[in-house]
């Protein structure tokens, strides 16, 4: 990746229609290193597949996708998956397996990716989960954690070894108020090492106190993807 | 307006003839094309019909090879792979291990006491260990071990999977950049394959034991435990040895993978009750085809 190239670039995408089901209008979106983009959509589903789309994970019937230069349609899969590794998600729905504890379900992507040892991978984690509010780490599967414990996890995940680009679905009906603060210093710091954000939202609500430190404020919907002017 | 001819008119000479053909070729091209046509309907059909019936083969053999070459190499083992490997590895093994016992034990009862009696009334008390190398060990035992394989570890390992699939949580996987193939098929399949051996292992040993127990306490056979399995191993031949532990591996192996692709493969059209039929039917049929290939050549 070059210096002063865009993280992640949408040029003229259409997204297939069968697959995606968004408008097969051409998106345009651009993140630099540090940017936080919002994007206003209501819809919480179509913010997920958009989501998808700028992770490499929908075809295109036109258009490129570039994250940190490369373009997701030229990659094979080990190199997609290593690409996506550098993301950092919050999903609102089927990010948690209940197979493993909830500990291993947020160390996941990064023992997968990485190799860090284990125990700096457990004291990040950890770490980051007690700004989150836990005493730990939790065990237990996720499905039995609270929809508010498992809000401040998908944090803990999404935040845990510095990824190249945040991509946040909306969580802030869920994360409890304690937390929401914690979660804009993690952002912030994660801007401040260059991080891009992608952080879609339901309302003006979500992100109006962290207003003034959004770069581009967008909308989602059914027509396409409009820029607003940030207020 | 002007009539402009279209590039078939102008490439067409007078008459409907193509330079080099025959007055009647025309005509007959245009009936090929129109039977073509009325069978072309039939036609995909039967493909559409040979596509679904083969289509679990070859994704069985594309990722039994996929699964092997993976396995090959270093980084494809990563820690959550290698736990995945571990949790699926107990869980066989554990989850199995009363029911090979109790099976092992219950076919012992029958098929060695039996065997020992029979061929003892019958003067041919000699015979027994080679009997019971070629009927339990080798034919027997690998088709039980599948069975209970399946019916303890694959049936769970296919519901997980597929249970997975359908609520999102495999797509999440590959939002993540980890890929399903390498996190959930690779290593639940050699956990399996190793499971297999292991089972199918503590499988014969038992239920010869259980066997000689019973021979031995109702008078059918007479000699130490260790001359009883001595007699077996004799009558072992070389490629038994490969053969009987191979049955085991491939069962476990085929097993696993038919499970994992299962459940990987449902549509959002499935449901429970139409995945579990499904995959036992495939599991029994995986578990007989590799016993009944090795009947076949060896």
């Amino acid at each position: 990746m070059t210096a002063n190239a865009p993280l992640l670039e949408l040029r003229d995408v259409v997204p297939t229609f069968e697959e995606s089901g968004l408008m097969p209008a051409p998106y345009n979106l651009r993140i630099m290193p540090g940017e936080c983009v919002v994007i206003d959509c209501r819809d919480e589903n179509r913010a997920a597949v958009f989501a998808d789309l700028c992770t490499g994970m929908i075809s295109l019937s036109q258009g490129s996708i570039r994250f940190m230069g490369l373009d997701w349609t030229t990659l094979r899969d080990r190199q997609l998956n290593a690409l996506r590794g550098r993301i950092g998600r919050i999903s609102r729905s089927g990010s948690w397996l209940n197979l493993f504890g909830t500990h291993l379900n947020i160390m996941l992507p990064h023992l997968y990716h990485t190799n860090d040892p284990l125990d700096n991978v457990v004291e990040h984690a950890t770490e980051l989960g007690r700004r989150f509010g836990f005493p730990g780490l939790p065990i237990t599967a996720p499905d039995r954690l609270s929809a508010a414990d498992q809000a401040r996890a998908a944090c803990v995940r999404a935040f845990l070894g510095r990824p190249d680009l945040l991509v946040l679905e909306d969580i802030s009906d869920v994360l409890p108020e304690e937390n929401v603060l914690p979660f804009f210093e993690m952002m912030t710091a994660a801007r401040d090492r260059g991080c891009g954000v992608l952080w879609f939202v339901r309302s003006a609500v979500a992100w109006r106190e962290y207003r003034k430190a959004v770069n581009l404020h967008m909308r989602l919907l059914d027509e396409g993807l409009f820029p607003m002017r940030v207020m | 307006m002007t009539d402009i001819p279209t590039s078939g008119q102008a490439s067409m000479p007078q008459g409907g003839q193509t330079p080099g053909m025959g007055p009647s070729e025309p005509d007959k091209a245009g009936r090929v094309m129109l039977v073509l046509r009325r069978f072309a309907p039939w036609l995909a059909s039967i493909g559409r019909l040979t596509r679904h019936q083969v289509r679990f083969t070859l994704l069985l053999i594309g990722a039994g090879w996929g699964t092997l070459r993976e396995s090959l190499r270093p980084n494809s083992w990563r820690r959550p792979v290698i736990y995945e490997f571990r949790a699926t590895l107990r869980q066989v093994v554990g989850g199995g291990f009363l029911s090979i016992v109790v099976t092992a034990t219950l076919t012992g009862l029958m098929v060695v006491s039996q065997a020992a009696y029979w061929l003892g009334y019958a003067g041919m008390a000699q015979m027994t260990g080679s009997i019971l190398v070629s009927v339990l060990v080798r034919e027997i035992s690998p088709i039980l071990v599948g069975i209970i394989l399946m019916g303890r570890s694959g049936m769970l390992c296919l519901t997980e999977i597929g249970m997975l699939v359908l609520g999102g949580e495999v797509r999440g996987l590959q939002a993540r950049g980890i890929d399903p193939f390498l996190a959930l098929v690779m290593p639940r399949t050699f956990a399996f394959t190793v499971g297999g051996f292991t089972l199918g292992m503590i499988f014969s040993v038992v239920s010869l034991l259980m066997g000689f127990m019973v021979a031995h306490a109702s008078g059918a056979i007479t000699s130490s435990v260790w001359t009883f399995f001595f007699n077996v191993l004799g009558a072992m031949t070389t490629w038994d040895y490969l053969i009987i532990p191979l049955k085991f591996v491939l069962v476990g192996f085929f097993v696993g993978l038919g499970a994992c692709i299962s459940g990987l493969t449902v549509s959002s059209n499935d449901t429970m009750a139409s995945i579990m039929p499904r995959g036992f039917a495939r599991g029994i049929m995986l578990v007989l085809v590799v016993n009944i290939l090795f009947m076949l050549d060896f």
